[in-house]
């Protein structure tokens, strides 16, 4: 099956207004309707200027951006763009808008003109989503770190958009908070067919992504599924990034005269590896 | 320390008072102020003190609980009633003072005046939740946005500002463990070297405040916040038939005092 394409960025070069640096210097990509992709880079690589070009928050200095086929730049179309496309922030606090979950819940579909039931099921549904029903009734300002961003999440889906980006929505959060947005940003994309798109500097985030886009000082310099990049060891250490741990250490192995798979990112197989050469030794 | 502050001091309930709706509610107090600037004789007072404490009673609100909200303004009060006792002319109540009776019987009005003022907008706070105030206040002004007022922006910063209160308070208790940490002292010395001792924190806590309000203003953009214009609400307000039972109750009230005025009583 053929996906569609739903996002195309077309050589885009940004530069922040009152700098001279380029933030971005001429990014092309497609995102692929219903896929996880990863964008992974170190601190002021421009993931989060890349991301605020999805949904029209940064209009290309240069260059194109379209969404569905609608451009970002046109002006008209700026709202259905941001319906379209979800965003969530790093700090939960600081785009929690209301005193109650549910209130802050219905702040994008009131935005949208959406009439009351249809707002209160969509609410109802959006906080069933994310498995925050319990709370809401509850004031944002209570709610642990994961459960806020959890809502925020659901703020985003009352919109009810097709794509989701995320800016490192994991960052401000604990372990335990990070793998219950993580599940649900993955429920979202296997389950309901929703294309996310996460920016992170977590390694560990991106493996389970269909595919990974790992940006440099405003430039693309690595796309592929994360085996294939994540496999280049050295080339991730020069960029300033790292593989996951089990990928490291059996190329470190492979290092030292063995010959293990390169493209292995999870721990079980790792081990499973490991253990099989031991045998055989 | 700063947790306890409570802001708006709305006590949750479920009592007619509370069910009310928000405009109800704000237009009986206008209302009540409109009827106690009319009241003259000892007779109207008595008339407002006594629906004052109907509505506490209705709402539930406990007496101690109004005059914990009276204390602050024990000051203006006392003035007042001083001011009114030994400023007005009349027949002294003992040859050669300056205190008349005149002047005891209105500080006696001023004072209770003041204190019915306050425990009626009181009640107000009291029972409704900060959100539906600013909800039935933009309900209740918008026919002002004929006049280019904008009254949409104005109750959507009212609402934010109620917000972000919580958010604040736990990063000015970030900041004060911060600066306590490394040696900094608010609580001893003069009033003047306590206040210099504010301004560490007070700097941190605004460069952050606009760092918010800028992450925020991002947020509301992608989430399609686009002004007033065509947003439907989720929670519609609507009045009932105890918002018109209470409100021509209120002008029943207000129509009955201002009688009593125009005949003297």
């Amino acid at each position: 099956m053929k996906q569609e394409t739903i996002i195309t960025f077309d050589n885009v070069h940004y530069t922040y207004p009152e700098e001279t640096a380029e933030t971005l210097c001429g990014i092309t990509m497609q995102v692929k309707k219903g896929s996880f992709v990863a964008v992974l880079g170190i601190n002021g690589s421009g993931k989060s200027s890349l991301a605020k070009h999805m949904n029209a928050i940064l209009t290309p200095s240069e260059g194109k951006v379209t969404v569905y086929g609608m451009d970002t730049a046109d002006e008209e179309l700026t709202l259905e763009i941001r319906r379209n496309v979800g965003m969530v922030f790093q700090n939960p606090d600081n785009q929690i808008v209301a005193n109650v979950v549910e209130d802050d819940v219905a702040f994008a579909p009131e935005n949208l003109g959406v009439p009351t039931e249809e707002i209160r099921r969509r609410v109802n549904d959006a906080l069933a989503q994310v498995g925050m029903e319990e709370f809401q009734k509850h004031a944002p300002h209570l709610l642990s770190g994961g459960q806020k961003q959890r809502v925020a999440i659901a703020g985003v889906l009352a919109m009810q958009p097709d794509i989701i980006v995320l800016d490192e929505p994991t960052a401000m959060l604990d372990p335990q908070g990070r793998r219950d947005v993580l599940a649900t940003v993955k429920r979202l994309c296997r389950e309901k067919g929703m294309t996310v798109i996460l920016i992170t500097h977590h390694m560990e985030e991106c493996v389970e992504a269909d595919s990974l886009i790992i940006l440099d000082a405003g430039r693309i310099v690595e796309t592929g599924s994360p085996k294939e990049v994540f496999s280049q060891v050295e080339r991730m250490k020069m960029l300033g990034l790292s593989s996951p741990e089990p990928t490291c250490l059996l190329h470190e192995l492979n290092d030292e005269g063995f010959s293990f798979p390169t493209d292995v990112l999870d721990a079980e197989t790792c081990a499973e590896l490991i253990a099989k050469e031991l045998n055989h030794g | 320390m700063l947790k306890d502050i409570t802001l708006g001091q709305y006590f949750p309930g479920d009592t007619v008072v509370h069910r009310l709706d928000p405009r109800t509610k704000l237009l009986l107090v206008v209302i009540y102020i409109v009827a106690l600037f009319a009241a003259s004789s000892w007779i109207t007072y008595a008339l407002v003190l006594l629906a004052v404490l109907c509505c506490m009673a209705l709402g539930h609100i406990s007496p101690g609980n109004m005059f914990k909200g009276l204390k602050p303004m024990l000051f203006i009060i006392i003035l007042t009633a001083a001011l009114n006792v030994f400023y007005t002319q009349g027949t002294p109540i003992l040859p050669g003072w300056k205190i008349t009776w005149e002047g005891i019987d209105r500080a006696a009005k001023m004072v209770l005046r003041i204190m019915l003022l306050i425990t009626g907008t009181f009640l107000l706070t009291y029972t409704t939740s900060p959100i539906a105030l600013t909800d039935g206040l933009e309900k209740l002004l918008s026919p002002l946005k004929k006049w280019k007022v904008p009254v949409h922006e104005m109750t959507m910063m009212m609402s934010m500002a109620l917000r972000f209160i919580p958010t604040l308070i736990e990063e000015t208790d970030k900041i004060m463990s911060a600066q306590k940490a490394r040696g900094a002292d608010f609580e001893t010395g003069s009033l003047i070297q306590r206040a210099k001792a504010l301004i560490p924190i007070l700097v941190p806590l605004f460069v952050s405040a606009f760092q918010r309000a800028d992450d925020l203003a991002v947020a509301m953009e992608c989430r399609c916040y686009h002004g007033g214009e065509g947003r439907t609400r989720m929670k519609v307000l609507t009045f009932a038939r105890r918002d018109y039972i209470a409100l021509t109750l209120g002008v029943v009230f207000l129509i009955a005092v201002i009688l009593m005025r125009k005949c003297g009583i």
